[in-house]
């Protein structure tokens, strides 16, 4: 094992190259994504696959790991901030950047082994779990958000982890269609939500810890479905109890094969579809 | 060119469950994995495991030379399912040890003989054999617009843990 692993051979004698070939997309680099980032590449993971169509703004000082003032001035796009955390910290990791929303370039997605999801909207996570469950890929998303209540602010966030074949995150009551109808409702009205970088910080290593019970075999006891509730008033951590009442129950979501792989494949023997959906030959 | 399959631990249990259960005569059992498919980029495909459908007994031919013979009505029902569901239709079998597994000869030789008729009704879709072990995978594609199968070169089995076999591991 390389010196580098030896206080996390822990994790199994083979976890060192499960890590190494293992395909890690995270979409939104941002405050989650940025230590996600991070903490993957201390991890050793060897192949990321990185979308963000942003560049770094003065306001993302606050929270966004790697970057710096000269980032702003240069306004550097987050992608490239992220290769460099990266390669900072494992100069052999590959390194997929991809500086455009992640729907323009979703055939990258597609052989990843886990996708983290970092994003803001409600509408955007059901994409996401849409795309993971059509390929088969563990998905797992973070999120805060900041309340204010009468007299105090409320931090709060999540942590899920939605598995093909397992609870999906409207299961769980995570999404539901009032929700996201509210949202379309009030697309482009919310302006910037308030961020900070401690909770990130907390909810990107609770998905890291799951993604490594996940990848590797250090636990006897592996559980399918995540949903971490995370307090940030009380700085606590639980499983929701939405899971409890949810015990036994089978996603009926994506349960078609229709709900499997590219919806147009094969349309181009009988007519023409765009490139990236056509199986090469 | 890349070839990725993949299924969930779970599916890939009860297939492994199917298989291993008696048979009157066939010494082993036989079954279709149900699949889609989706490109990789820049070049590969990754075939998505949806179900398994088993061999009825019934539908067994009684032949000692071979560990099990499917008789037409197998494969009718196969090539039924194919072309009703746009589905690719990987036949598997397993072999009862641990370790990475191979097709025997007489495996080579008979799914190079029925895995191309699936094209005569799904001839978009990838088809493809399989041999189980008792924790591996072994396996051939056959790819549309190419005479020659292609070994899958990785297995994602989706589980806590995840399982891969192949890709350098």
């Amino acid at each position: 094992m390389n010196e580098r692993y030896a206080r996390q051979s822990f994790l199994g004698p083979r976890s060192e190259e499960i890590f190494k070939h293992c395909r890690a997309c995270i979409i939104g680099l941002g405050g989650g994504g940025s230590h996600l980032a991070q903490q993957l590449a201390h991890l050793g993971i060897g192949n990321f696959r990185t979308f963000d169509a942003d560049h770094v703004e003065d306001s993302n000082l606050n929270r966004l790991v790697g970057a710096t003032q000269a980032d702003v001035d240069s306004k550097t796009p987050k992608t490239v901030i992220a290769a460099r955390l990266i390669k900072g910290i494992n100069p052999n990791a590959s390194i997929v950047s991809i500086p455009k929303k992640w729907q323009e370039s979703a055939e990258y997605l597609r052989d990843s082994d886990v996708i983290f999801g970092c994003v803001d909207s409600f509408s955007e996570r059901q994409q996401i779990e849409t795309i993971a469950r059509r390929y088969l890929i563990p998905y797992i998303d973070i999120g805060m958000d900041v309340h204010a209540l009468e007299n105090q602010f409320a931090i709060s966030g999540q942590v899920i982890l939605s598995m093909p074949g397992e609870l999906c995150m409207k299961c769980m009551g995570f999404l539901h269609e009032d929700l996201l109808a509210r949202e379309a409702a009030n697309y482009g009205a919310a302006g910037s939500k308030p961020q900070v970088i401690w909770p990130n910080g907390v909810l990107a290593s609770l998905a890291v810890g799951i993604f490594v019970q996940l990848m590797t075999p250090w636990q006897k006891n592996h559980r399918r479905v995540w949903y971490l509730e995370y307090d940030g008033n009380s700085q606590t951590v639980a499983t929701s109890n939405r899971l409890a009442h949810l015990a036994g129950t089978v996603c009926n979501h994506f349960s078609s094969l229709e709900d499997l792989g590219d919806p147009f494949w094969g349309v181009d023997l009988y007519g023409t579809v765009p490139d990236e959906f056509a199986p090469q030959r | 060119m890349r070839v990725v399959f993949k299924v969930v631990d779970r599916l890939l249990e009860r297939v492994r469950h199917d298989l291993a259960r008696p048979h009157e005569f066939a010494a082993e059992r036989v079954g279709f994995f149900v699949c889609r498919a989706a490109s990789l980029a820049p070049e590969g495909v990754v075939v998505l495991a949806h179900d398994y459908r088993p061999v009825k007994d019934e539908h067994y031919l009684d032949d000692p030379s071979v560990g099990a013979m499917m008789g037409p009505s197998a494969i009718r029902k196969a090539l039924e399912f194919a072309l009703n569901n746009k589905a690719g239709m990987f036949h598997v079998h397993m072999h009862d040890h641990a370790g990475r597994p191979q097709f025997s000869r007489t495996d080579a030789r008979e799914s190079a003989k029925f895995v191309p008729d699936f094209w005569n009704v799904r001839p978009e879709m990838p088809h493809g054999a399989l041999v189980a072990s008792k924790n591996s995978l072994w396996g051939l594609c056959w790819y549309p617009g190419m005479s020659e199968p292609i070994e899958i070169g990785e297995f994602v089995v989706i589980g806590s843990p995840m399982v891969f076999v192949g890709n350098g591991q």
